[in-house]
């Protein structure tokens, strides 16, 4: 009893020690400042004022912290049919493990780890209680399995960006006099494949390629805060 | 009778002219010519290129390849040509050349023996253009001026033609360009074809292209009519010096090879066709040269030399610009310097910025936009692309061009004033700021947007400071890879311990001897103390606890197998009588069974 009393201390220590370093990080580093409903609230104004770019690049950022918010995902669809920008449909699986909140997929991946790992524990310990045991077990591999599929379909998004300014150049060299290999329409979704200095490569939806200046793309996740 | 054998000896002597001319011909090797008809053509209009040959068939040639003209084989011919006043068998190739451009067309010759062919081609709307097959309906006598041969200048190929080098300063600089103009001079229908453009002797000096098309003008020189061309170029030379420079021009010239006795008999023979057979008039290809023209070349001078001065040699007007004025940061920019005037734009070569601060900088080009027919006269500009790192007002510093002017003899500097630029903030930067939807431009666009959103949420209560989900943020992935390792260092530090269950086992068997004791039972005492002591037994030995013997207790155990025995022994003796040990009994088996049990014996 007393190894289960000690890992279940030090169990507890980790958390409250990631927690505060998390904690901590967050508030050294920037008041917050995004919210689901600000960023669909700025999102509309930004629709309203005729700039699809801006506006699908804030729904994209609320629906982040608010996947399952059906304003958000309604309005992203209507301003991109608006806009003219072709959507690609998500698949079943993708729908579901995206349906979760990522920070809550986040914490239900500790929440599996910690059920997981205490649940082998104990059956490392004694005999008794061996539903709860293989319960535990269960229960905790799958919330470690719906908090990685999560991490694995929001992994490209990490990369994604908004074209905000309309017939955007893709130049086939990343410098500004490079030829034009074709244009970018505004409120289009691109996928940032490599960066240099000033310009990204970014990839279409339809699998072409090409050099943008960075000042016109807006990243849904910002690589630098600030 | 004398009138009847003068008439006689002159039959007999033409019959011996006849015959002469047949060992000539036969003497000359192959003989193969080019002619282009007309030579002179607008653009749209086509020429005919005959390839005749007189030394048998004429097999198949290969059509030349010549940028802006096209050629195509329309048919052959065969016939006879009167050469000094000898018919030959001739055959002909006839090809259209259709010209895609405007200019002067060198043809080289189709046949190893031929010689190349000029077609001069001028713009459909080139009134100025002589010798242009189809003016108006009424056409109007060209304007032909009377003129004296240029001083100095002599004709040349029996009087046809005359080359002229026009410079107008005798005193450069070295790198200076130096408009010339080269005039040649031709008597049409004695010089049948230009074989080539006037190309300049000597190579301290370079002659940019000549100009695609010359001035054409008629003149009357000496009572001659002449067509007078006129080319333009850029001289420049290379090093410091005296020279005298000279133009050379390739022409082909119908020339009267015989002699004035030769002619005068063909006089005497009287009668047209006796002459025409006997006229002995030929093509000959002749270059004529120039008379020489002094030109003295200084060098630049090393006083007052700028560090960046780059070989610039002119007068040259600089000014500059940036387009858009107003961008949003990161945004590229185009800041344009404009180098104007007169000179070698070849060398014009402003150090545009390496470095500014607040600034991204990238290389610079330039194009050239000529204002004249041969580029000394024009506007040189350099765009370089710029993007702006930071928002707010900048200033780009002005840009200098250091150049050498031969007219004030002395180096100079041209200066452009800053320009002031305003940067925004960047549309990527400002995304989370809202907009000022009064200011919107494209109402119509925000009237299409606006028609079908769903309404704004209430005031947001809970926010992060970070978009990256928590399972991407390096924090928590820390405390997250820990939480996992010390659940699995407890998993392994936990591992279940073979003694620490033996120890658990042996406190319950000596709890219930204890009780046993305490209540006097013997015979539980007993048989638990042996049934305990055999499974401790043959879980330290490894054997079953059927096969433990006496023997096996004394040989393992040595003396305290002697009392493990009696304890057996007493055990099946309270198990079948009354026997009750005393207390004292029961204490000191009780320490003997905790010993074995706890592991203190073997």
């Amino acid at each position: 009893m007393r190894a289960l009393k000690v890992a279940m201390v030090l169990v507890g220590l980790a958390l409250c020690g990631g927690l505060a370093l998390a904690q901590a990080q967050a508030l050294h580093s920037s008041p917050p400042k995004y919210s689901a409903d600000g960023l669909y609230n700025l999102a509309n104004s930004y629709a309203r004022a005729g700039k699809p770019g801006l506006a699908v690049l804030n729904y994209e950022r609320a629906a982040l912290l608010a996947p399952d918010d059906a304003d958000i995902n309604a309005n992203l669809e209507y301003v991109r049919a608006s806009a003219h920008v072709a959507v690609e449909p998500r698949g079943r699986l993708a729908r579901i493990a995206l349906a979760v909140n990522p920070a809550c997929a986040a914490w239900a991946g500790v929440a599996g780890i910690i059920l997981a790992g205490l649940g082998m524990l104990a059956k490392r310990i004694g005999r008794r209680f061996q539903w709860a045991r293989v319960v535990s077990v269960l229960i905790g591999a799958a919330l470690i399995a719906l908090a990685v599929s999560n991490a694995m379909l929001m992994w490209p998004r990490m990369h994604e960006a908004v074209v905000l300014i309309n017939q955007t150049p893709a130049r086939v060299s990343p410098v500004p006099m490079g030829d034009t290999a074709f244009e970018l329409p505004e409120a289009e979704t691109v996928t940032i494949t490599a960066a240099h200095e000033d310009f990204a490569l970014i990839r279409t939806r339809s699998g072409r390629t090409g050099w943008v200046s960075r000042a016109n793309l807006g990243a849904v996740v910002p690589q630098t805060r600030g | 009778m004398w009138a009847w054998t003068v008439q006689r000896g002159r039959v007999i002597v033409a019959i011996f002219c006849l015959l002469a001319p047949v060992n000539y011909v036969t003497a000359q090797e192959e003989l193969a010519y080019e002619t282009i008809q007309p030579s002179h053509i607008r653009l749209g209009e086509s020429a005919t290129l005959r390839v005749t040959s007189l030394s048998g068939e004429l097999k198949n040639v290969t059509l030349p390849a010549v940028s802006g003209l096209s050629f195509e084989e329309i048919g052959r011919s065969q016939g006879l040509e009167f050469v000094g006043g000898t018919s030959l068998p001739s055959s002909s190739i006839l090809i259209r050349v259709t010209p895609q451009m405007a200019g002067i067309f060198s043809i080289p010759g189709l046949t190893p023996k031929s010689q190349p062919v000029v077609l001069d081609v001028v713009n459909a709307d080139d009134v100025s253009a002589l010798g242009a097959p189809k003016r108006a309906v009424t056409p109007t006598p060209p304007l032909v001026t009377t003129a004296p041969l240029p001083k100095g200048v002599e004709l040349k190929a029996g009087g046809a033609a005359f080359v002229h080098l026009v410079i107008p300063r005798h005193e450069v600089y070295v790198g200076e360009s130096v408009p010339v103009d080269i005039e040649v001079g031709v008597r049409p229908g004695i010089v049948t074809s230009l074989n080539g453009l006037p190309t300049l002797n000597g190579g301290e000096f370079t002659l940019n292209n000549l100009s695609r098309q010359p001035e054409r003008r008629d003149k009357v020189i000496d009572g001659n009519p002449f067509l007078v061309m006129t080319w333009h170029s850029v001289l420049a030379a290379v090093k410091p010096g005296d020279f005298s420079l000279s133009v050379d021009t390739p022409l082909t010239v119908k020339i009267n090879s015989r002699s004035a006795e030769d002619m005068a008999f063909a006089a005497w023979l009287g009668g047209p066709f006796l002459q025409s057979m006997y006229n002995g008039i030929a093509p000959k290809e002749v270059t004529i040269t120039s008379p020489s023209t002094e030109l003295k070349v200084l060098a630049l001078p090393m006083e007052g030399r700028p560090k960046d001065f780059s070989g610039a040699v002119g007068d040259f007007q600089v000014s500059s610009d940036i387009s858009p004025a107003r961008a949003a940061a990161g945004d590229p920019l185009t800041l344009r310097l404009r180098v104007s005037g007169a000179g070698n734009f070849d060398r014009v070569d402003p150090s545009m910025f390496d470095h500014l601060d607040h600034w991204k900088t990238y290389p610079a080009k330039s194009s050239f936009t000529p204002g004249d027919a041969v580029g000394y006269k024009g506007e040189k500009v350099f765009e370089q692309p710029l993007i702006a790192a930071q928002s707010g007002e900048q200033s780009i510093p002005g840009l200098e061009l250091s150049y050498f002017n031969p007219n004030t003899r002395r180096y100079e500097r041209a200066h452009t004033p800053p320009i002031k630029v305003t940067i925004a903030t960047s549309l990527a930067d400002s995304s989370l700021s809202a907009p000022v939807e009064a200011q919107s431009p494209n109402g119509a666009a925000a009237s299409r947007f606006a028609q079908g959103l769903r309404p704004d949420h209430p005031s947001p209560q809970i926010s992060t400071s970070e978009l990256r989900p928590l399972y991407f943020q390096v924090p928590f992935l820390a405390a997250e890879a820990t939480l996992a390792l010390i659940l699995a260092g407890s998993w392994f530090a936990v591992r279940p311990n073979p003694a620490r269950a033996t120890s658990k086992r042996a406190a319950r068997t000596l709890a219930q001897l204890d009780e046993a004791a305490r209540g006097g039972d013997s015979s539980s005492f007993f048989d638990v103390a042996r049934n305990a002591l055999l499974q401790a037994f043959a879980a330290r030995w490894n054997v079953s606890p059927d096969q433990i013997t006496s023997a096996e207790l004394r040989s393992r155990l040595g003396t305290v197998g002697e009392d493990v025995e009696r304890l057996f022994a007493l055990a099946d003796e309270a198990k079948y009588s009354d026997h009750q040990p005393g207390s004292t009994d029961f204490r000191r088996w009780l320490n003997l069974i905790r010993g074995q049990l706890l592991g203190e014996g073997k």
